[in-house]
This record gives C-alpha cells, sequence and structure tokens, in this order.
C-alpha cells in the first residue's frame, strides 16, 4: 500500500498511513489533498520506501 | 404523541401513527427506542431507561510502525515522528467539542498517553514513557487505539 510523505516545519518528515477502508471509496490523491496540510508538498511513495527501522524515527529528514 | 410501531404479545404488530414527528418502537406497549424530532435515537439495551445513544463517530486500531489494523470513519493516520500521530477523520466531526480517548497496548512501561490539538478533522494522539527521574520520552512502536464520541 502507499504512503504519503511530506516534510514538517519543523524539518522532519510525517508519514501519512492511508486506512484501507477509506481507498476503497477514494484515490490516494484524494486522500492527499484532504490530509496533507495545505501548502506542503508532499510525494506519493511504495511502503517500502519508509524505512521499517524506526530507531532514530525522530532524525529522518527528506532529501 | 408519536408515531408508534408495537410488537403486541397477543396480536403481533400495531401500528399508531400521529403527524408529532417522533417514532416510537415498542414491545407489548413499552417503548424500547425512539427517535425524536431532532433526530436522536434514544434506546434502553440495559441502561434502565430509553435515552439519547451517543455514538462512536471514529475509531482505529493501528500499530506504532504505519499500520492501521481496521477503522471507522478514519481517511488516515499521520506518523508525525516517535510516539506522535494524528487521527484523520474521513468525515469531519461537527465541531471541536468531542471526545478522543486513547490507549496504548503496550504492558511493559507506565505510559502517558495525550490526546490534544482537536481540530473538527484531525485529532493527535501523543504516547510517551513514563520516567519517574522527571520528564517523559516518546515512546517508539506503541500500538494504540482511538475512539471518537460526539
Amino acid at each position: 500500500m502507499s504512503r504519503i510523505i511530506y516534510e514538517t516545519d519543523d524539518g522532519g518528515v510525517a508519514v501519512i498511513v492511508p486506512a484501507p477502508e477509506y481507498l476503497l471509496t477514494n484515490t490516494i490523491e484524494q486522500l492527499a489533498a484532504k490530509d496533507v496540510p495545505a501548502g506542503a508538498t508532499y510525494e506519493i511513495v511504495e511502503d517500502d520506501v519508509v524505512p521499517s527501522d524506526r530507531t532514530f524515527r525522530g532524525a529522518w529528514t527528506w532529501v | 404523541m408519536a408515531s408508534i410501531i408495537n410488537a403486541d404479545t397477543s396480536n403481533g404488530l400495531k401500528l399508531t401513527s400521529d403527524t408529532t414527528g417522533q417514532l416510537d418502537f415498542q414491545s407489548a406497549g413499552s417503548t424500547k427506542a425512539t427517535i425524536d424530532t431532532a433526530g436522536n435515537l434514544k434506546f434502553d439495551s440495559g441502561y434502565g431507561s430509553v435515552a439519547t445513544g451517543y455514538g462512536c463517530r471514529a475509531w482505529v486500531n493501528f500499530d506504532g510502525t504505519g499500520t492501521i489494523r481496521d477503522s471507522g470513519n478514519v481517511s488516515s493516520i499521520t506518523d508525525n515522528g516517535t510516539g506522535d500521530y494524528t487521527v484523520n477523520f474521513a468525515i469531519a466531526m461537527p465541531d471541536v467539542n468531542y471526545a478522543a480517548n486513547a490507549s496504548t497496548a503496550n504492558t511493559n512501561r507506565l505510559m502517558l498517553i495525550t490526546t490534544n490539538s482537536y481540530v473538527v478533522g484531525s485529532v493527535k494522539v501523543q504516547i510517551n514513557y513514563v520516567n519517574f527521574a522527571g520528564g517523559n520520552t516518546p515512546a517508539l512502536d506503541s500500538s494504540c487505539s482511538v475512539a471518537v464520541f460526539r
């Protein structure tokens, strides 16, 4: 399943995890339009792009 | 008084109607549930009287690593960072005066869970380990359940 990532105001990375139920009737683009904060640049990625090792989750940056 | 649908124990279904707009569901002449003119659904279900039931308007059960196990009226969760999540509603709340409750399944540590940043479209949940020496530490990968009532 895809994820939506965007850079937070403090320079970190937020990851939006879609609810499977919501994607039954909506597209991930529609979800991004609704749940990404206004003005934020985002990217839709596959979930394996998001690191599974979350030990240093607070240090993630978007490059 | 009300339009009544009554399951009479002797004669079966009885219907009585008027123009008040309220609908009563009865069994043997006793009201068990009501939909009033404001749209409030009232029922007993062991409560002891027929009273308005307040629904859970959104709920979600997710692990802390990016998997939503199941949900209702939730479009997504935003992983903001360690122990920091936003629950986004599929259909927004009518105002910000709802009640949001959250819990975690972590049984190994004393946890502090707070809900904050109430807006009509989302609510934030933060999960921390309690440190008795002072301060709290954001909890890594703790499962979480959130229910919103309004």
